[in-house]
């Protein structure tokens, strides 16, 4: 035993530490066996609104994720959103001026005992329904837990409701960790169930506007799957791999469309409504890198998918996570987006050429190409709260916009499309 | 004066050490009580802490995947001390260190790990790589933590904390030779015998503690011989390689057992300087070569 010097710098610092470590924990009074399950709640509030007057959105998300502890997760998640202002019916403008009947409507002529509404497009205007309006509830359950050390199971369902569309669906997925757990294997398989039931009946595919045939609800299913890949090739670079494959059958066509068709001068003599084919096959591939560079994360990813009707698509996006301390962070987003058109998309039909199986004038299924452009602000508001605002602005441009066609130049039969969105979150941790 | 009935002795066994709690009283009914209290604290702490028990919040940090943990308040406690820990021992102390057990087996025999695998863990180890502002930690992806080198002392001193606060008798908490005490029973200070991990052929150290905390770092068994250098389990983080020349037992006597446990666990780390870094520190202190 030594003599008793009196205590040194480092000595104090680890006094100073011990006191603070047991006085904290005393103020703390853990209360005994009270095992740490979190709550996680997420609420999000987005806005989303076309230039034009055109559909905007107004969607609350709420989530809630439970910790059962031993890494077994519950996660809810219910949607509540409403779609409102104009659509294009899929027509495109012409030289005079254009008459059609909103879906809802029994008849294109007023009949005793049938409904109808109308509505008329100016000249040159973009063919647009003006009376478009949908609410959608939609709920998610999801349980994941692990089989063993190295595996997890997850499995979920999904069920949605609105006026014209119903669907559910059931997912179940294994992945399996090795390697010290910087490897980790996925498969997964849904399946989807819905079913059509368009305002005024589903229109007959292909048939004449005029004829305004309508026929009783259509279904339709999807099964898909998914394989998967995450390698932590450095301690702060996760890489992902995914390929996944879903093929749909049964009513694949939108009972709202119409195409234009037209004579060779390009004067409109009618409409037809859209058709297509009843199954389709798409595959894509995601490749995912989360680097982060200090306190930075970057976010980085590609997709390329394919699918049977003939469309291609590449995406890129990019986050930046920019950490600025004291709890708040700057996230940048960027993505492009290019896709080929769908075989059987025209901007209208001319009488005079042979009338084909397929047809279809979405927007959707043209050649176009789209950017998004964002930034999100997060702050801590607690020590267990967060609140972010998201704003982006999204660019959408055909590349087929205009006809050689004498009665159809100088009209934009396909116009841009410009979005923004806001979003509003709200993240707590119970 | 002595009280009547003397001292009543409770045991149970947590963190795989036989623990007991001693009393000054003649209620045999309220020291079992006591007893009670205390077992339930002790495994309150081992349930919470333990990097065994997958439920436990060491082992949800553990499998984060990089994401940010939330943890309680006195999770944080335990961290901020770990970090403050970690800052003083110039990055010696580190509760990340745990990963070298993956190559590091100290079996008596004389496999020593090939250098391109401790190196090769090196990357995953660092305090300074973990993101720790109160109550978030966010550990990437890899790498681990261990409490093991202050939970059971901080489990000791939470124990007389919780006995003293409900019992006025002198008591004496403790666990597998890490040890506390509040006051001197009526009959003078508590006599304590200390088990010093690999040194049983030695006889046991007998020491007086009136009130404070009382710890042993030890080497123990676990150690690799390989042409006649030792190899002790104590490793420096930031090598990889165990620190040279370590006693093979340290005991310190401190005003709580968390702070005897670090003074020891320093001291250790200083391989062969240990007895001049407890010199320095001031510190009653015994080590034993």
């Amino acid at each position: 035993m030594q003599l008793k010097r009196p205590a040194s710098p480092l000595h104090l610092s680890l006094m100073a530490a011990s006191c603070a470590l047991l006085s904290d924990t005393a103020r703390a009074q853990a209360a005994p066996g009270a095992a740490e399950q979190p709550l996680q709640i997420d609420a999000d509030l987005l806005y989303y609104k076309e230039n034009a007057g055109r559909v905007q959105t107004i969607e609350p998300v709420v989530s809630l994720k439970k910790d059962f502890g031993d890494q077994r997760l519950l996660d809810g998640t219910l949607t509540l959103d409403t779609l409102s202002g104009a659509t294009p019916n899929g027509a495109i403008p012409a030289r005079t001026a254009q008459t059609f009947a909103s879906p809802s409507s029994t008849s294109l002529t007023p009949k005793p005992g049938y409904k109808t509404t109308l509505y008329t497009i100016a000249p040159g205007d973009l063919p647009q329904d003006p009376h478009f309006k949908e609410s959608r509830v939609a709920g998610d359950l999801d349980w994941s837990q692990p089989i063993g050390l190295d595996n997890t199971l997850s499995y979920g369902g999904h069920a949605s409701t609105e006026h014209d569309f119903d669907s559910v669906a059931a997912h179940a997925g294994l992945s399996h960790d090795f390697n010290e757990k910087n490897t980790t294997l996925s498969a997964g398989i849904n399946e989807e169930f819905d079913r059509i039931h368009a305002h005024g009946g589903n229109p007959v595919p292909g048939s004449d506007y005029a004829l305004y045939e309508k026929e009783p609800s259509q279904t339709k299913n999807i099964t898909g799957g998914l394989i998967g890949v995450a390698q932590v090739l450095r301690r702060n670079w996760l890489t992902e791999l995914n390929y996944t494959f879903d093929h749909s059958k049964g009513y694949l066509t939108d009972p709202y469309r119409i195409i234009s068709v037209v004579d060779d001068t390009g004067a409109v003599t009618g409409y037809r409504y859209e058709n297509r084919p009843d199954t389709r096959t798409r595959q894509s591939l995601y490749w995912v890198n989360k680097v982060a560079l200090g306190p930075t994360v970057l976010d980085l990813s590609y997709r390329r998918s394919k699918d049977s009707w003939g469309i291609g698509s590449d995406t890129v996006d990019a986050k930046l996570r920019i950490d600025l301390g004291t709890g708040m962070y700057l996230e940048p987003h960027a993505r492009w987006y290019h896709q080929s058109a769908a075989d059987f998309y025209n901007l209208y039909l001319i009488e005079t050429g042979p009338a084909p199986t397929y047809m279809s004038a979405d927007p959707r299924l043209a050649v176009f190409a789209a950017t998004t452009f964002g930034l999100k602000f997060g702050i801590a508001t607690s020590h267990n709260g967060e609140l972010s605002l998201r704003l982006e602005q999204y660019a959408q441009k055909p590349s087929d916009q205009s006809s050689s066609l004498p009665g159809l130049q100088g009209l934009d039969l396909n116009p841009n499309l410009k979005a923004i969105i806001v979003q509003l979150g709200w993240h707590l941790v119970y | 004066m002595p009280r009547e009935g003397g001292i009543v002795a409770v045991c149970f066994v947590a963190m795989a050490s036989p623990c007991e709690l001693l009393l000054e009283t003649a209620d045999a009914q309220a020291a079992h009580e006591m007893g009670r209290v205390a077992a339930q604290e002790a495994w309150r702490i081992e349930s919470k802490y333990s990097r065994y028990r997958p439920e436990s919040i060491v082992s949800v940090i553990n499998r984060s995947h990089g994401h940010a943990v939330v943890v309680d308040g006195e999770t944080a406690a335990l961290l901020d001390y770990a970090a403050q820990c970690h800052a003083l021992s110039q990055g010696r102390f580190d509760i990340t260190s745990g990963v070298l057990r993956r190559c590091w087996r100290f079996d008596g025999s004389d496999r020593l790990p090939e250098p391109t695998a401790v190196a090769a863990l090196l990357p995953l180890i660092g305090f300074e790589k973990v993101r720790w502002q109160a109550p978030r930690i966010t550990l990437p992806t890899g790498m681990e933590i261990d409490l093991g080198g202050i939970g059971k002392e901080y489990a000791v001193d939470r124990v007389l904390a919780l006995v003293a606060a409900r019992f006025t008798a002198a008591a004496l908490v403790n666990f597998g030779g890490d040890l506390a005490a509040n006051r001197a029973p009526g009959t003078g200070p508590w006599q304590v015998g200390v088990e010093r991990p690999g040194t049983e052929r030695e006889p046991r150290l007998l020491l007086e503690l009136s009130r404070g905390g009382l710890a042993t770092s030890g080497d123990t068994h676990r150690f690799l011989l390989r042409d006649g250098v030792r190899y002790g389990h104590i490793l420096d983080p930031r090598s990889g390689w165990p620190v040279r020349d370590t006693p093979r037992s340290v005991t310190v006597a401190a005003a709580s057992c968390v702070e005897a446990g670090i003074l020891a666990t320093f001291a250790m780390l200083q391989g062969g300087g240990a007895e001049s870094f407890l010199e320095e520190q001031g510190v009653r202190h015994w080590c034993l070569r």
